[in-house]
């Protein structure tokens, strides 16, 4: 199991008091995922609590992005245990906390938990408006207005409300990844998955998109970010976890970038850095 | 040699009842297009399933593609009677010949279309919670149809020319009203050269209307019909841009639920 550190603000109350353990929203306990005969993960463990910002580091390769695919189940885990907001959806546990959790859906799921991907994926048939209003009409049954209305005030929220009729090829990269935040952030979530969100940006426009996810960290959003912007992660992981060959070699708290205990991960942040 | 002198104002003369030809071909093959865009991905889906079924469909898909529209329309028409006793009218021999071709071509057309779409966006919806009917819908299809539109055009182009096989069951298409026009006339050549005429500018107006819609499928859509068209569409955005842009600039709060 990993070792949290509490973000000060939500935990602080009940850390001191010892009142209660705070309930993770996400729980995984020895996940495992193969691709045919090859495991990608052997067994991961992670937890993570409310309100918590979560940082997955690690060489390419190393199983970042099955992890969180797995989490929203666009990967189905080969074995282990995935618990979300209290709903098992892989192998049951037989002990602790989330023993005999109800099964939940995926679509259950994928409504608590959002994702922004590398690509930013936003539809290209769609104007910037439309794709935040196509899965709140769908998932949450908005009426056009309703739903035209929330996704002008999410727009705002980005900063994009100007270019709420432009389409995805009208707009630059991070403009794209900034509609794909507000699009996720619409329906509410209580997880945000980022997997690498500014890998594929040039590099004058990866830090709007940092800004933007600052925000979203600073709204309290239960986050688990893929990247490697370490000056991002060393500013907002509460939590980081160094994955190398599908484990986890370490885990750490706000110190981990200054004093990483495993060599393998002292090289890594070397070599980004 | 002494040929019989040319006589082209039998064209004009004719052209009633070519045009009322084309008329009964294009809506032999218009209506046999709407099938086939059905049937056709339908036989796409189950084609790329991992069921037993899409053996099933590459076999049709693979005999179809191959069978002259010709016969086609006479196992339909002459075959099908025969041997079930089902007796269709030419019209409707026809849109059946024409589908039963049209829409394996249709299939592959879908299966390449539908491969192209990055399946990035395929996950983007379900990660986004919509259901795997809306994603098809509202995600895939629209990508994938804007990339098959073109091929389309081409196959709907080449039913309206294989309508002209189906003066063999008596259907009163354009080469069946030439065969009459030139029996009583005996001027093929020039009746001929006008069919030909006709087919091409119907192929030319086909054309001209898969490229209309191709623009209003294109993103953002193009155009002096799409303008009109969205023209409600962009009122409403723009006062509702207008009305947030009022309002102070809002950060990432939580969430106002
Ligand atoms: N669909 C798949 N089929 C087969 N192998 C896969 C598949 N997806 C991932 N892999 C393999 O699993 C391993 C882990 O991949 P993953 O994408 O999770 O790595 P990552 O840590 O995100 O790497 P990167 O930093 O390059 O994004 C890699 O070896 C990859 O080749
Ligand atoms: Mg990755």
């Amino acid at each position: 199991m990993t070792t949290v550190t509490e973000p000060e603000s939500v935990a602080a109350p009940f850390a001191a008091s010892g009142v209660g353990r705070r309930v993770p929203i996400v729980s995984i306990e020895g996940l495992r995922k193969s691709f045919g005969s090859v495991e990608v993960l052997s067994g991961i463990d992670l937890d993570v609590h409310p309100g918590e910002h979560v940082v997955l580091l690690g060489p390419s390769g190393s199983g970042k992005s099955t992890v969180l695919r797995s989490i929203n189940l666009l990967e189905r885990p080969s074995a282990g245990s995935l618990v979300v907001d209290g709903r098992e959806h892989a192998t049951p546990r037989s002990s602790g906390l989330f023993a005999g959790a109800p099964r939940g859906t995926a679509l259950q799921l994928r409504r608590t938990v959002g994702m922004v991907f590398q690509q930013f994926n936003l539809f290209g048939h769609l104007s910037a408006l439309d794709n935040i209003v196509l899965p709140l009409r769908s998932v949450r049954r908005m009426s056009r207005r309703d739903a035209e209305e929330r996704a002008a005030v999410e727009l705002r929220r980005v900063g994009l409300i100007a270019r709420a009729g432009h389409y995805p090829n009208q707009l630059s990269g991070g403009q794209q990844q900034r509609v794909a935040i507000a699009r996720a952030l619409a329906l509410d979530p209580q997880v945000m998955l980022f997997d690498e969100p500014t890998s594929a940006l040039d590099p004058e426009l990866v830090g709007e998109v940092l800004r933007t996810m600052r925000l979203v960290a600073e709204t309290g959003m239960t986050m688990i970010v893929v990247t490697h912007e370490i000056g991002f992660a060393r500013e907002v992981g509460d939590l980081n976890v160094f994955l190398e060959h599908g484990k986890v070699v370490e885990t750490g708290g706000r110190e981990f970038y200054d004093e990483c205990r495993s060599q393998r991960a002292r090289d890594f942040l070397q070599a980004v850095r | 040699m002494d040929g019989p002198t040319l006589d082209w104002s039998l064209v004009w003369d004719s052209r009633q009842l070519l045009l009322d030809g084309l008329v009964v071909a294009v809506q032999v093959s218009a209506t046999a297009l709407a099938l086939s865009v059905a049937l056709g991905l339908v036989l796409a889906l189950l084609r790329t399933s991992s069921t037993p079924l899409s053996w099933i469909a590459a076999g049709y898909i693979n005999i179809f593609r191959g069978v002259p529209a010709l016969v086609s329309v006479i196992w339909v028409y002459f075959g099908v009677s025969l041997a079930f006793g089902l007796t269709f009218t030419v019209f409707q021999a026809g849109v059946i010949a024409l589908t039963l071709l049209y829409s394996a071509f249709l299939a592959e057309i879908f299966r390449s279309a539908l491969s192209a779409v990055p399946p990035g966006l395929k996950e983007a919806g379900q990660a986004l919670g919509l259901h795997p009917s809306r994603v098809f819908f509202s995600v895939t299809l629209p990508q994938a149809g804007k990339i098959a539109l073109p091929n389309i055009g081409s196959m709907f182009i080449g039913m309206v020319k294989d309508t002209s096989t189906f003066t063999v069951i008596g259907l009163l298409e354009v080469v069946r009203v030439t065969q009459n026009l030139v029996s009583t006339t005996f001027q093929p050549f020039v009746l001929y050269t006008a069919a030909a005429a006709i087919y091409v500018l119907a192929a030319f107006v086909i054309d001209f209307g898969f490229r209309l819609v191709e623009n209003l499928m294109t993103s953002p859509p193009q155009g002096r019909l799409a303008r009109a068209l969205r023209a409600r569409k962009r009122a409403r955005v723009e006062r509702l841009i207008a009305a947030h842009s009022r309002e102070p600039d809002e950060p990432l709060t939580p969430a106002a639920v």
